[in-house]
Order: structure tokens, then C-alpha cells, then sequence
């Protein structure tokens, strides 16, 4: 695939993103931050994401588990998530964490239970998604290409 | 995880005392952040620095506590996230306000009246919601300054 098939490739994914609602305003600030002193910063933060949403993930699955389950730890961990889905502009997943944290203070446990299925199924969606526009972002790096400035009229 | 200033080392910090803004204003203020979530501390550090503020950066309320007591005319302002596992941070605003006369900003992603309620009243100056975006912290200098000027009438 050539440069300019690529990068309209890649405006275009990145455009769908926002529109079906994966990605906020808040990513679109993340991208601003990054610049020649820092040119990796989005793939730092979202590996980082990655990393620690996959640990609170675990720990929801965990916490869930236990014949008397405490809703506050849960409720804790799916405050966090909350947090670091919103600061990324990961807004399905923050959406279904916070639909989550509602449940959790019912105390409802086959509804936490179902929300918990939700978060990482969103999670795993926008992972996938940013991987593959992180991706589509590096071959045209690769390629000797610029990254096209994405226009959203936000 | 260990505090580290952006410049590298906590001595590089301001050593000339108060900042007071009026030359590189307001380019040079010296913030303590404080989040136990890794992917937040990152960014936070990132934009604040984009405003050109001094930073550094904790993820333990205990940590950011001592190093406050340590270094006490280091910093300008502290911003803490609330929701933290060993301290959080109503407690550590209630420590610096009353033991140092730094201004406080609570973040949090937890929007309910009653804990911003909670906040402002044990004495924060701001109350933020996350996600926090970077034009947010380009004013916060204000809160530095107003505290100076209430504290010289």
C-alpha cells in the first residue's frame, strides 16, 4: 500500500473512531501533548493504559469471584478505570464503568456481573482499534510518510 | 515508585524561595501531582509541563506528604487525586492545610456534590473532574496567586 493510500486509510479509521463513539475530545488533547521532544507520548500512554486496565480487569474478575464479595473494593477498581479510560478518551469503556459503579452501590451481583462482561468487552474493542490505528501510524512512519492532521470540528 | 521532578532531581526545584511569577509568569511554578493510577500521573505530568510548570510527580499520598514536609518552600501549589488506596486525598489536604499554607487541587473522577462538597469545605481551593483538560491547568496559577495576596491583607 502506498504513502497517500495509507494515510487516508488512516485519517479515515481514525475519523470512524470518534464517530461511533470509541474515542472522546479527551484523545484528541492527547495527541496535541505530543510533540518533537516527546514523539511517542500517545503509544507510551495508551501502552500504559493497556497495561493497568489489564490488571484492574484481573482484579474486577477476582474481587467478583468471592463467595462475599466486597462492592467496595469492586467499586473502587472500577473507579480507577473510570479515571484512566475518561483521562484517555476512552469513552465507551468509561460509559460502561460508569453504569457499572451503579450496580456495585446496589450491591446487585448478577448485574455487576454483566457489566463487568460489558467493560471488557468495550475494553478489548478499543484496544484492538487503537492498535490498529497505532499501527497503521507507525507504517507510514516507516514508509517515510507524515501523519495527516485529522480535522473534527469538535 | 520514587517522586521524580521533571528536571531530574529535587534539587534543580526553585531555590530562590516563592515564586512569584511576575517574570515568567506564569511559566516556572513549581506543582506536586499526585495520583496512584499511572496512566493519569503520565498525563498529568505531560500537560503540566506543556504549561511549563515545574513538575513532580507522586503516586502515594504518604510519599507526597514527606516530601511536602521535606522540601516545604519547593513547591507552589499541590494537586492530588482523591480516591487513593493508602491515603487519600481528603486526608492529605487536611495535612497541608494544616501544617503548610500551600494551596490544595483535589481531581477526581467522581462527580457526586456530596465529595466535592466534602473537598471545598475541608479547604481545597479547586475541585476538578476528570478528564482534565490542559486549558484547566493553565489557570491554575490564579489559585496561587489569590492565597498570596489573602495571606498579605
Amino acid at each position: 500500500m502506498e504513502v497517500g493510500q495509507m494515510q487516508r486509510r488512516l485519517v479515515d479509521y481514525t475519523k470512524s473512531l470518534f464517530m461511533e463513539g470509541f474515542l472522546d475530545a479527551q484523545f484528541l488533547q492527547l495527541q496535541q501533548l505530543q510533540d518533537e521532544s516527546n514523539p511517542d507520548f500517545v503509544v507510551e500512554v495508551v501502552s500504559l493504559f493497556f497495561d493497568d486496565s489489564e490488571k484492574l480487569l484481573n482484579d474486577l474478575t477476582m474481587a467478583l469471584d468471592q463467595p462475599n464479595v466486597d462492592f467496595k473494593k469492586v467499586d473502587a477498581h472500577v473507579h480507577q478505570l473510570k479515571g484512566s479510560s475518561s483521562s484517555i478518551g476512552a469513552q465507551r469503556v468509561k460509559n460502561a464503568c460508569i453504569a457499572f459503579r451503579s450496580f456495585c452501590e446496589e450491591q446487585n451481583i448478577d448485574a455487576t456481573l454483566r457489566c463487568l462482561q460489558q467493560v471488557k468487552q468495550e475494553y478489548y474493542l478499543v484496544k484492538n482499534k487503537l492498535e490498529t490505528m497505532l499501527r497503521v501510524k507507525q507504517q507510514i512512519v516507516a514508509a517515510g510518510g507524515s501523519i495527516p492532521m485529522i480535522e473534527l470540528g469538535f | 515508585m520514587n517522586p521524580s521532578n521533571g528536571n531530574g532531581s529535587m534539587s534543580t526545584a526553585s531555590s530562590s524561595g516563592a515564586w512569584d511569577g511576575r517574570d515568567q509568569f506564569p511559566a516556572g511554578l513549581r506543582v506536586l501531582v499526585v495520583d496512584d493510577d499511572p496512566t493519569c500521573l503520565m498525563i498529568f505530568e505531560k500537560m503540566l509541563k506543556a504549561c511549563l510548570y515545574q513538575v513532580t510527580k507522586c503516586n502515594k499520598a504518604e510519599t507526597a506528604l514527606s516530601v511536602l514536609r521535606e522540601h516545604k518552600n519547593e513547591f507552589d501549589i499541590v494537586i492530588s487525586d482523591v480516591h487513593m488506596p493508602d491515603m487519600d486525598g481528603f486526608e492529605l489536604l487536611k495535612h497541608i492545610t494544616s501544617e503548610m499554607d500551600l494551596p490544595v487541587i483535589l481531581i477526581s473522577a467522581d462527580a457526586r456534590k456530596q465529595v466535592v462538597m466534602e473537598g471545598v469545605t475541608y479547604g481545597a481551593c479547586d475541585y476538578l473532574i476528570k478528564p482534565v483538560r490542559i486549558e484547566t491547568l493553565k489557570n491554575i496559577w490564579q489559585h496561587v496567586v489569590r492565597k498570596k495576596a489573602r495571606n498579605t491583607v
